[in-house]
């Protein structure tokens, strides 16, 4: 018997005696369904975090700071939305991998087919900065109510977290050399460094760049913001401090910043018992 | 109707209608064009028929998955040159090796022979060709060696034809120029 008879029939022995059998089609149906699929997704997860990037550098402090110079730039990269830049740039990734493994890129120009891909994913993220989608995420992401709320505020999160080289918020009190602002971690003590001052007053929205000194800010220049120049950190306020609405809340003084979570309670009680404000965060927070 | 008088796609279709048997006309079609093939890249000639055999159980395994629409034979070549790169990578080898008559294709269509004996010519060329990156490698193999048109390198390597036509063009100046400069060096 010849080589090539040779490799014949071991070939059509193994798939004679049931050794070599045929993949069933339903598996490549799943396949090509499973990867239309993961491909849909992630161009879906690619246009809303494109749209939630948009949306962090418009609602946020964070583009704010670049008018501050040098300092504000460090300020600007402390706040910069690091995680949402990554989670887009896997799933462009991602979706231009299973556009070349699909069949519709077969023969066709995969650079041309991934520049499209790209203009359409930043196109259709930008489209949806007009809807309320991202708004309405970040509401879920800080109700909690879904499992997808929870998995966007580690996106969106920074957006109102504690920064150390940057603050914004709204006047709460205004003293000689500090102000008291309503931050959403809570009231925090701005320390005006020599040199500096502000003529902000009670209500009005203020940034500023410095430093952290431990439970106080340190800042080396401020500003004024319009009322809707960063929603999100005036969002987060309501968050921290409506509970408190209405009532008349009078000075405090700056031993009582860093209001958190877990005394919000005793205080939002107090509140309600018709103690005196200043009273219930003396009885809470010392 | 004969076997034979049979388009390799219907052939397909026929095996995937529980004829398994006709797997031997596929097997008869494509052995030796196959082994030409892969002959570029596995100078073992056993290494090669293990090879060889992956590539038909592949092929009949995944029998589903082929659009009896394209061109079945470029569908298997597609997997012989999968399998082919799968070897190499393995092995970590990267050596072309051409039939004895081989290089004069590439020497006339070329055209840069000579001063150079033949004998050094085709080493030469084996050695200029392996040197070169395996996108323009296969597609300069399947045209020139394993006489596939751009339609059916473009279905085999799954990119354009006009990408094809570069390829084969770039691969082919490269070459040139490769086997310019030991000519030179000979001279």
């Amino acid at each position: 018997m010849d080589e090539k008879q040779k490799l014949e029939n071991s070939i059509m022995d193994k798939i004679g005696s049931g050794r070599v059998k045929l993949r069933s089609k339903y598996v490549f149906l799943a396949e090509k369904l499973g990867l239309g699929t993961a491909f849909a997704l992630s161009v879906t997860l690619a246009v809303l975090f494109f749209n939630l990037l948009l949306f962090y550098l418009k609602e946020t402090d964070n583009l704010k700071y670049l008018s501050f110079g040098r300092f504000g730039f460090l300020a600007f990269l402390e706040s910069f939305p690091y995680l949402l830049v990554i989670a887009f740039i896997i799933f462009i990734i991602m979706a231009g991998y299973l556009l070349a493994k699909s069949d519709a890129s077969y023969k066709k120009p995969f650079g041309l087919l991934a520049v499209g891909l790209i203009i359409f994913i930043m196109i259709a993220g930008g489209v949806l900065t007009y809807t309320e989608i991202a708004k309405k995420m970040e509401a879920e992401a800080y109700l909690g109510r879904h499992p997808a709320g929870t998995f966007f505020k580690f996106f969106v999160g920074g957006g109102t977290e504690t920064r150390r080289l940057g603050i914004a918020g709204m006047v709460f009190e205004v003293g000689d050399n500090y102000l008291i602002i309503e931050t959403p971690q809570g009231l925090r003590n701005i320390e005006l460094k020599e040199g500096v001052s502000s003529q902000a007053e009670k209500g009005q929205f203020v940034i500023a760049i410095g430093n952290n000194e431990g439970q106080d800010f340190v800042a080396k220049e401020i500003r004024t913001m319009e009322k809707g120049e960063a929603p999100m950190i005036e969002r987060g306020i309501d968050r921290r401090f409506k509970p408190f609405s209405g009532q008349e809340v009078k000075s405090l003084p700056p031993h009582l910043f860093l209001f958190e979570e877990e005394k919000k309670d005793c205080v939002k009680k107090c509140f309600d018992s018709g103690i005196d404000p200043r009273e219930c965060f003396d009885q809470c927070m010392r | 109707m004969a076997n034979t008088d049979l388009s390799d796609e219907q052939i397909v279709e026929i095996i995937l209608n529980n004829d398994k048997e006709l797997y031997r006309e596929i097997i008869r079609r494509y052995q030796d064009k196959l082994s030409h093939f892969l002959r570029k890249f596995i100078y073992d000639k056993d290494e090669m028929e293990d090879v060889l055999q992956v590539v038909f159980i592949k092929t009949y395994k995944n029998l589903y998955g082929f659009d009896v629409h394209r061109k079945f034979s470029s569908w298997i070549y597609r997997i012989a040159h999968n399998e082919a790169v799968n070897f190499l990578k393995k092995t970590s080898r990267n050596g072309i090796f051409l039939d004895d008559l081989e290089y004069k294709i590439i020497d006339e269509k070329i055209d840069i022979c000579g001063n150079i004996d033949n004998k050094m010519l085709k080493k030469e060329i084996e050695r200029n060709i392996a040197k070169l990156k395996i996108k323009y490698q296969e597609p300069l193999i399947l045209f020139y060696f394993e006489d596939r048109s751009y339609e059916e390198i473009s279905d085999i390597l799954r990119i354009p034809k006009s990408t094809v036509g570069t390829l084969i063009a770039r691969g082919k100046k490269m070459l040139k120029n490769h086997l310019e400069e030991t000519n030179k060096n000979h001279g």
